[in-house]
């Protein structure tokens, strides 16, 4: 529990001081409130429109107390801030595309595990086979692959030469329509598999070798249990800790490919709304979204950490000791 | 997940057993490199009756424990060359895959590892890995493996066993994960009992502990026990007979008690030097034998002892001594031209007194 | 004994290394460690980095020279052929124009050819700033330890909160406005902003690796018996640990020089780059894919290719050093 609190309280300050250096890089370079307004606006103001904007988020103070007022809206109305040149509050930006992202990032994650997870377990075993070989070179491939290169090759290939996917992208759910949304995500989701399998792919498969020698795992064929029963059920959870860290740590990335993959096919999430907003200079919104995000990335990796406690009871034991 | 059916080679151990539970002949391992063939182990040859205990004893780089796997088979099946027969309970084994050897594994033949503190999965609870093979190869429920499993923790005298089996490998000392190890080995009542220098990474006082235990296990079961170990001292209390290995070979077989009265051997003469004994005063220097273990890619022509013994003379180097039986005692066999004791020893031996005189 | 687990690499000799107790491993050392020093004696470059070495050297070579190479057309002047501009695509690729032409009638290859200037430029010039910032800050949180490593360590962190290219977009706009309102950054090219940008990336994960390396350095015998001789931290700094760190600064930095150039394509296609940049053409051509494919597919070939040379070379010095972290 006090290990829990420290990393929470660990994670808390890396929120505050990103969003805070967030707020300044958006906010700064304006000598006065009036100009800052104009540009939070992003379109020329009326004094009484100006001096509103002021007074709802203090933009005369400075960024200390600007930041205060930013969280105190967000903590305590889930007020995002207003993006003026959609018309729209922030979170009514966020809110239809949040799923598009969050969807994508489910499955790349889901599918790269499915993948990632029998791949690796298998080239362990058969370590230094051609089977081992092969794989190891397809993934050295997919971990470098440029993410629009990708993109670029599986539309070639999909979308212009098989046509079995449209080529614009439509953001519909799984709830809305199952096989049109197989449709529109199907692409832009491998393309976002590939790499993040590959990756875990190489990881689980380093950690696996390294377990497959252990003494335990000879022991346990010496007790006569059967090699799929070894690899699997005495190898894999001896060999999780870099593939659980890499969920996390590959978050970030996972995230940036989202950006490009969503503008490569035109589906419309928080990262395609991200690039538009940052293109047109809509300060508030892009401070909002990177806010969450930030966010999203340090509860799971709070999550992460926690389960490296549910794999490996010596953790657990040393963190209840503190 | 079967069990699998029992096949030849596991029906063979429950019923009685005429002849020798184990009996090698010519047994090589061979591992396969760019540099050449390793011969780590190369034509050995013995018996062992069910209920009684043999130790091996060589330096690192004997093939000992090589030996001890090659029996079980427990070794990569990718560059390794066997030959030689292996017959276990009558039945040949050493052409077994690891496949089939895997209903022989834990049920009729077990090993226990040199390191408990590496050899227990660190994330599976005791009692699951102790009833693992009892699920397996006796097909048990879940409920009487445990049971069986606390029974075999009682066995091994470890206390309060309920409460053990719910722990982990790292709520446990070196010793009693040891003891884990030897319950495990036990669970299905093997006949023949593999021990790797058990005792090597264990404090002295938790050694003896070990040693009897395991020999006590042994006794009561009527299994057979292989130990090897580097350490002729662990031996000498707790195995019937004694071999000695060197380069892939052994060099010398005898009864325990036969082998500290009489050792023919120079090289196990040179083991015996090196224990530490309590009489000599502490600090005071352990005796080595010189040189390294031959390179077991080009062994040497003659005896592959002969570039480390101080009594080699030109048919050392030349020849290679057959592995024969004493004059006096046929169970007793060595491996040496100018066995300790003979006249050319003594000839030697002076020689040597004479010349460190001088010096 | 240790070189020979190394999971990562698939020419580790295995035959016998899956016997795995101390005890084998004693009686095959001798053979083991022969059998090391007479692979390494034989190996001979491997394909993969001898592709990558050998790629990056032509493309090096056509991009410094290519005004005077004759069979390089300009980058801005469209192709005409008998008098006619060959705009909307009109030649694939063929030998009027090796990679064809793109919308405007400007000659695919030419393009790719000069372009990789920029990329090339961007890429080590924003990983020579990355590895200087981020070399010096780990350095001095591995080295201190205490309250400077916390600080540095935040700092890291909260870098690697907020993912790379979402940071990317977000500095190198924000620095088109900022720069018109502070006049001393008036010399700030869009260029700069994209290496200052791409810089601050690589700082975090070097930081990382080194600060990891100097506190396992900072232990061994030849640093303590410096510091017992009574050096001074800057000397031990500069002398005992910086040399050791120099294979893994190497290591990392080819990797990164990959991961920095697919992102420059990254923010070029995002419209926040250059619009001399591969990555400007796949986006301004990617509508067309089904009409045009030569202008999208060439332009992501080289960018492919570049990024998989250095993690080729990357990928070789990591084995050779023994270098885990970079491994990935």
């Amino acid at each position: 529990m006090r290990y829990f609190l420290q990393r929470f309280l660990q994670l808390l300050l890396v929120f505050v001081l990103v969003t805070f250096s967030v707020l300044v890089v958006m906010r700064m370079g304006s000598p006065d409130a009036q100009t800052l307004a104009i540009k939070l606006a992003g379109r020329p103001l009326t004094p009484a429109e100006s001096q509103s904007l002021i007074d709802t988020y203090s933009l005369d103070r400075n960024f200390f107390f600007q930041y205060l007022n930013w969280l105190k809206n967000l903590v305590f109305h889930f007020d995002l801030g207003f993006s003026p040149q959609n018309g729209l509050p922030v979170a009514e930006l966020l809110k239809p595309r949040v799923w598009t992202t969050i969807l994508l990032g489910l499955y790349a994650n889901v599918f790269g595990l499915l993948i990632a997870i029998p791949l690796a377990v298998n080239q362990a075993y058969r370590r230094d086979r051609l089977f081992d070989k092969a794989g190891n070179l397809a993934t050295f491939v997919a971990v470098g692959i440029p993410g629009i290169v990708l993109g670029v090759f599986l539309k070639l290939i999909f979308v212009v030469n098989l046509e079995w996917f449209p080529s614009i992208g439509d953001k519909i759910y799984p709830w809305d329509d199952l096989s049109l949304h197989f449709q529109n995500f199907f692409l832009p989701a491998l393309t976002l598999t590939i790499p993040v399998a590959a990756i875990y792919t190489r990881l689980l498969r380093a950690d696996m070798v390294m377990t497959l020698q252990s003494d335990f795992i000879t022991l346990a064929s010496a007790k006569g249990v059967p090699p799929g029963r070894v690899v699997w059920k005495h190898g894999l959870r001896n060999s999780l800790f870099s593939l659980v860290t890499a969920v996390g740590t590959q978050l970030g990335a996972l995230i940036g490919a989202a950006v490009l993959v969503e503008s490569l096919f035109d589906l419309d999430g928080l990262g395609s709304q991200l690039v538009v907003s940052v293109l047109s200079s809509d300060l508030f919104t892009v401070q909002s979204f990177v806010a969450i995000i930030v966010l999203i990335v340090v509860v799971v990796n709070l999550i992460v950490d926690l389960s490296y406690a549910l794999i490996d009871p010596r953790i657990r034991q040393a963190r209840a000791l503190g | 997940m079967s069990i699998g059916s029992p096949n030849n080679i596991t029906q063979a151990a429950t019923r009685d057993i005429v002849g020798p539970l184990l009996e090698l002949t010519d047994v090589r391992t061979h591992f396969r490199t760019p540099r050449g063939l390793v011969r780590a182990v190369d034509g050995v040859s013995f018996t062992l009756d069910r209920g009684r205990s043999l130790g091996i004893v060589g330096e690192s780089g004997s093939g000992k424990t090589i030996l001890s796997r090659s029996i079980m088979g427990l070794l990569p099946t990718k560059g390794t060359e066997r030959s030689g027969s292996i017959k276990f309970a009558g039945g040949e084994i050493g052409d077994k895959s690891r496949k089939q050897m895997r209903h022989v594994w834990g049920k009729e033949m077990a090993m226990i590892f040199q390191d408990p503190m590496t050899s227990l999965n660190p994330l599976m609870k005791i009692g699951n890995q102790i009833a693992e093979p009892l699920r397996i190869h006796l097909g048990m429920s879940r409920g009487d493996a445990m049971a069986t499993a606390r029974r075999l923790l009682q066995d091994v005298r470890i206390p309060e066993p309920e409460r053990r089996l719910e722990q982990y490998p790292h709520e446990m000392s070196g010793g009693m994960r040891q003891r884990v190890m030897i319950a495990i080995a036990m669970a299905c009542g093997p006949t023949a009992l593999f021990a790797d220098e058990p005792t090597t990474a264990l404090d002295v006082t938790v050694q003896a502990q070990i040693l009897d235990l395991l020999g006590e296990q042994r006794r009561d079961r009527n299994m057979s026990l292989v130990l090897v170990t580097h350490d002729l001292g662990v031996v000498a209390g707790h195995t019937d007979e004694i071999a000695v290995m060197y380069g892939g070979k052994l060099v010398e077989k005898a009864p325990t008690k036969r082998l500290f009265a009489a050792m023919k051997m120079p090289y196990t003469e040179g083991l015996l030097a090196s224990i530490p004994k309590l009489e000599q005063p502490s600090h005071s220097r352990l005796n080595v034998i010189p040189g390294r273990p031959p390179d077991l890619v080009h062994p040497p022509k003659g005896c592959r002892f002969a570039p480390r013994c101080p009594y080699a003379s030109a048919k050392c180097i030349e020849e290679e001594p057959p592995l024969t039986p004493a004059a006096d005692d046929p169970s007793h066999s060595f491996a040496c031209w100018y066995p300790v004791g003979s006249p050319e020893y003594h000839e030697a031996r002076e020689r040597i007194a004479a010349t460190a005189g001088v010096n | 004994m240790t070189n020979m687990t190394d999971p990562t690499d698939p020419m580790a000799p295995t035959e016998f290394t899956d016997v795995v107790t101390h005890e084998a491993h004693a009686a095959l050392d001798d053979q083991i460690d022969a059998r090391l020093k007479q692979v390494r004696r034989r190996r001979i470059p491997k394909f993969g980095v001898l592709f990558g070495a050998t790629f990056l050297t032509v493309l090096l070579t056509l991009t410094i020279f290519a005004d005077f190479l004759p069979f390089i057309r300009s980058a801005d002047t469209a192709v005409r052929i008998d008098g006619k501009l060959m705009s909307n695509y009109k030649l694939g690729p063929g030998w009027d124009a090796w990679w064809g032409t793109d919308g405007n009638g400007f000659d695919v290859f030419a393009r790719c050819i000069y372009y990789a200037r920029y990329t090339l430029w961007i890429g080590l010039s924003s990983t020579a700033i990355g590895i200087f910032v981020g070399g010096a800050l780990g350095m001095v949180a591995g080295y201190f330890r205490g309250k400077t490593d916390r600080v540095i360590s935040i700092l890291v962190d909260c870098l690697l909160a907020i993912p790379a290219l979402v940071l990317a977009i977000m500095l190198v706009r924000r620095l088109d406005d900022i720069k018109l309102d502070y006049t001393w950054l008036g010399w700030m090219t869009r260029m700069w902003q994209i290496i200052l940008t791409l810089s601050i990336l690589a700082v975090a994960p070097l930081a990382r690796i080194v600060r990891a390396q100097t506190m396992a350095l900072r232990e061994r015998e030849f640093v303590l018996a410096a510091r017992s001789l009574g050096s001074s931290n800057l000397r031990i700094l500069f002398r005992e640990i910086l040399p050791n760190l120099v294979p893994t600064m190497v290591t990392v930095a080819a990797t990164g020089l990959g991961i920095l150039i697919a992102a420059e394509g990254a923010l070029a296609f995002l419209g926040l780059g250059l619009e001399t940049s591969w990555g400007f053409m796949i986006n301004a051509n990617r509508t067309r894919l089904e009409k045009a494919w030569w202008a999208t597919v060439f332009p992501c070939l080289m960018l492919f290719l570049t990024v998989l040379s250095f993690n080729l070379i990357g990928d070789r010095l990591a084995r050779r050093f023994d270098i885990r972290e970079a491994a990935v």
